[in-house]
């Protein structure tokens, strides 16, 4: 199972490529266009990039994200407030859950979405999924605002 | 004399008196993104005020905002992207971008280029080139925030786009130039002639370059934020009698091209480009080359 396979089971989904369409360079992984698969060469960036392994660690992209809301099965559905502080790197609070699918385990994966359902990232189960409201429920690990953080990095 | 006052006299003498602007901030919808979701609702809900920019198919200038358009959910799930007016226009100068092979030859940041992938529906396939690394890294950033599938992108100067083989059917040359006044309060003090003939002649081997690498009946998208005419108007003509292209007629913002500059009657056809005294928007240059089908 590739690094971008293995990342989707975590949130109780299968998300499957075909695997002549999928290239890795440095460590990043691309999904072509069978048009941009003939022509790939030594590019910089290319179709839609799925996220990057490091020191056997994989980093997802935005765009698998998005592509796991449909088959993920472990997702959370927060409000607005909770919504605008996640993507502030912040996790969300018990309060701030709106709906809940899939699992409530402690240390599972699960999208964070928000109320349009539309993907922000994904975290963590803590153990008061479901519980207090004043707890944490989801601790971020990685949000959309991190397109912002990284600009400082260019 | 003042640099100021030199560039200002230059700017009489092809007819615009000069005036101080204040940009206003744009906003382009990602329509691929952006489809159902009702987007200037939800910027309204946020406190984002918009207008519509009238000659923009998906412009908005931003009137007033609460929030930092730059950091809002929706711009952070490509629903729309930060993109000033003028710099709006090229991209929608092309007849027929589905499904293309198109060449955006000087491509970092990306605004355009996203906006090229936008109006493609990601269909066909962009061939992206620049020079600079950390550009192309904001630029690869942007491609994942707007979720961009059809682009290739390469670190690689325009001016060598052959290398790559390829016959593209649509090529916009947003060139590196000299840039104006309007988005730069230093620029009369850091631009000379010099810098301009530099650019102007830089611009020359990239419109070269492109011409090579377009097909029979291909397009080309020229533009500039140089109000110069070195770099707008005579490269124009200096394509139309060296590179066997066409000047087609556009629909957009702007005055007709200039046809004299400085005492020197350029091509006719050069009327058909459009530039774009600072006001409204930036000061813009854009023109629209065609290579006649072969027979």
């Amino acid at each position: 199972m590739r690094p971008f396979e293995a990342f989707a089971s975590r949130f109780g989904g299968k998300i499957v490529f075909n695997p002549e369409f999928i290239v890795e360079k440095n460590q990043r992984y691309y999904l072509l266009s069978p048009r941009l698969k003939r022509m790939h060469g030594n590019f910089y960036y290319a179709g839609l990039y799925l996220g990057k392994s490091k020191k056997g660690v994989f980093f997802p992209s935005f765009n698998l994200l998005d592509m796991l809301v449909d088959v993920a099965a472990n997702k959370v559905v927060v409000d607005r407030k909770a919504a605008w502080l996640f993507i502030c790197s912040r996790d969300v609070f018990g309060k701030g859950l709106v709906k809940i699918l899939g699992s409530k385990r402690n240390g599972d994966a699960t999208l964070v979405l928000n109320e349009f359902g539309e993907c922000l990232g994904f975290g963590k189960i803590t153990g008061d999924l479901g519980g207090s409201e004043e707890k944490v429920a989801v601790k971020n690990v990685l949000d959309v605002g991190d397109f912002l953080r990284r600009e400082t990095k260019f | 004399m003042p640099p100021k006052q030199f560039f200002i006299d230059r700017y009489s003498k092809l007819g615009w008196t000069f005036t101080e602007v204040n940009l206003r901030q744009a906003i382009r919808i990602n329509q691929t993104n952006a489809k159902g979701k009702n987007l200037p609702e939800r910027l309204r809900s946020l406190g984002v005020e918009l207008e519509k920019v009238p000659f923009l198919p998906a412009g908005y200038w931003v009137e007033n905002s609460k929030v930092s358009v730059g950091a809002t959910a929706e711009y952070l799930l490509g629903m729309y992207s930060i993109q000033e007016a003028a710099a709006q226009i090229p991209a929608t100068l092309f007849t027929a971008l589905s499904g293309k092979m198109v060449l955006d030859a000087c491509a970092a940041p990306g605004g355009k280029t996203i906006q090229l992938a936008d109006l493609m529906e990601n269909s066909g396939v962009i061939t992206a080139l620049d020079t600079s690394k950390p550009r192309l890294g904001v630029m690869a950033n942007h491609l994942e925030r707007c979720h961009v599938s059809n682009t290739i992108v390469y670190n690689i100067d325009a001016r060598q786009a052959g290398m790559l083989h390829r016959k593209f059917d649509r090529v916009l040359l947003d060139v590196p130039c000299s840039g104006n006044f309007s988005c730069d309060k230093e620029w009369f003090s850091r631009r000379t002639l010099a810098d301009i003939e530099r650019n102007a002649k830089a611009q020359r081997a990239i419109l070269a370059e492109a011409a090579g690498c377009l097909a029979s009946g291909g397009e080309i998208v020229y533009s500039t934020c140089s109000l110069e005419p070195e770099e707008d108007e005579l490269n124009m003509d200096w394509a139309v009698k060296n590179l066997q292209l066409q000047i087609q007629k556009i629909d957009c913002l702007g005055e007709d091209g200039l046809t004299e500059v400085f005492g020197r009657k350029l091509e006719g056809q050069v009327a058909f480009s459009k530039r774009i005294w600072p006001g409204e928007t930036q000061g813009f240059f854009v023109c629209k080359l065609k290579k006649e089908a072969e027979l």
